[in-house]
């Protein structure tokens, strides 16, 4: 396999720098994020004794996703959940719109954790990024809140793209680029002022610009991409990385740094509150989620007229009124 | 791993973080003041720039934290 050693070099600073840009490189993937350590994470997590209370940011967002998939007009004998965590969107589904549901995660116990729901259901341990189905399986592949810790988006969503009847749809949920800012912007200047220099705390994003190209290269098409912002408020940044932690959502990207000293915290517990706190004293986390729809080619699918087909003209409009 | 250890006492005392911090509310928000101000004007923040108001803190934090451990 032929990897670019530069480019990679390039794209792992801009990493640090707390964004994903497109990988241009020729050959092997990008690799961002220790999946091994999300496991951990999410098998620590599902372990909690009160994980559940930790689920408010993953109900909301798996229930804006089963609307979408209501929005859709058509029944779905056999779907999948790529990275369904205990499952939070099978719940708002009913057994008209989907028949047979398959979910799959990277963590089994997160899987053996999942909430009771109506459809017949199959848990499946597996990684988004080898999903290990036959071509041209499934109606509809959804996947909420798990795509902004896959290391190589395109090949994961080229495998979606495979497993996808012609004519499936592909309904996805993603954290985008300003998702928690505050965190970020507080951390980095408390570290600055207290340590001189500052680390990547936060996991870098995708843009919303780049998700539109990326499912188009992966073959999708008639695509549509909508930004949501959920904004949550908590008493002080503890609570905000305690409430992360508990969702899983802990940081698993290589370049983070393991450590945050006391006095970082107690600074930047200071400036959230001064620069983003609320007259109640509470501050805000913000939470951009991506949402996007493509769809499998399929000579049913409206296609663009072709070139010299047209039998009206434009300078027609001029002559009407 | 049961029983009391490093980490469970370590967690302990992290809970006890967002009640402590709100007892220091005049000294947090006039260090967020200052180094919210480097943000908007033409100097960089440098290490220590807010060093003053942050020992407030640092010091109210602690003697909040004593109370508490009495």
């Amino acid at each position: 396999m032929n990897v670019n050693l530069q480019s990679l070099r390039s794209l792992q600073r801009l990493c640090g720098a707390g964004w994903r840009r497109l990988s241009s490189m020729q050959g092997g993937s990008m690799n961002v994020f220790d999946r091994r350590m999300k496991r951990k994470q999410k098998k620590w997590a599902s372990s909690l004794p009160d994980s559940a209370k930790y689920d408010y940011l993953k109900n909301e967002v798996g229930g804006r996703l089963a609307d979408r998939i209501y929005d859709v007009s058509r029944t779905f004998p056999l779907a999948l959940d790529v990275g369904c965590g205990k499952s939070h969107i099978a719940e708002y589904l009913s057994k008209d719109v989907v028949g047979r549901l398959f979910l799959t995660d990277i963590s089994d116990s997160s899987l053996r954790k999942n909430k009771d729901c109506e459809i017949p259901t199959h848990s499946v341990q597996a990684d988004e990024e080898f999903l290990p189905f036959k071509e041209n399986t499934f109606d509809l592949v959804f996947s909420s809140m798990s795509m902004h810790w896959i290391n190589d988006l395109p090949g994961a969503l080229r495998q979606i793209h495979q497993v996808l009847k012609p004519d499936g749809v592909f309904i996805g949920a993603m954290l985008g680029g300003d998702t928690l800012y505050e965190l970020r912007c507080s951390l980095q200047l408390a570290e600055l002022e207290r340590e001189g220099g500052f680390a990547p705390h936060i996991s870098p994003y995708t843009a919303v610009t780049d998700l539109g190209n990326l499912l188009g290269q992966a073959g999708f098409n008639m695509l549509t991409v909508d930004v949501d912002e959920v904004q949550v408020h908590y008493p002080c940044i503890l609570e905000v990385m305690t409430d992360l932690q508990g969702m899983g959502e802990s940081n698993c990207a290589w370049n983070r740094k393991s450590l945050l000293h006391r006095d970082t915290i107690l600074s930047a517990a200071a400036i959230y509150k001064e620069m983003y706190g609320s007259e109640d004293g509470s501050v805000p986390a913000t939470f951009q989620i991506l949402y996007t729809i493509g769809w499998k080619p399929h000579k049913s699918q409206a296609k663009p007229a072709k070139r010299g087909s047209a039998n009206v003209s434009f300078a027609d409009l001029s002559k009407t009124g | 791993m049961p029983g009391s250890n490093v980490w469970t006492r370590s967690r302990a005392r992290m809970r006890l973080f967002p009640e402590m911090f709100a007892q220091c509310s005049a000294e947090a928000a006039s260090y967020g003041k200052c180094v919210a101000a480097t943000t908007t004007g033409k100097q960089e923040l440098t290490k220590n720039m807010c060093a003053k108001e942050f020992e407030a803190l640092k010091s109210c934090f602690q003697s909040a934290m004593k109370k508490v451990a009495k």
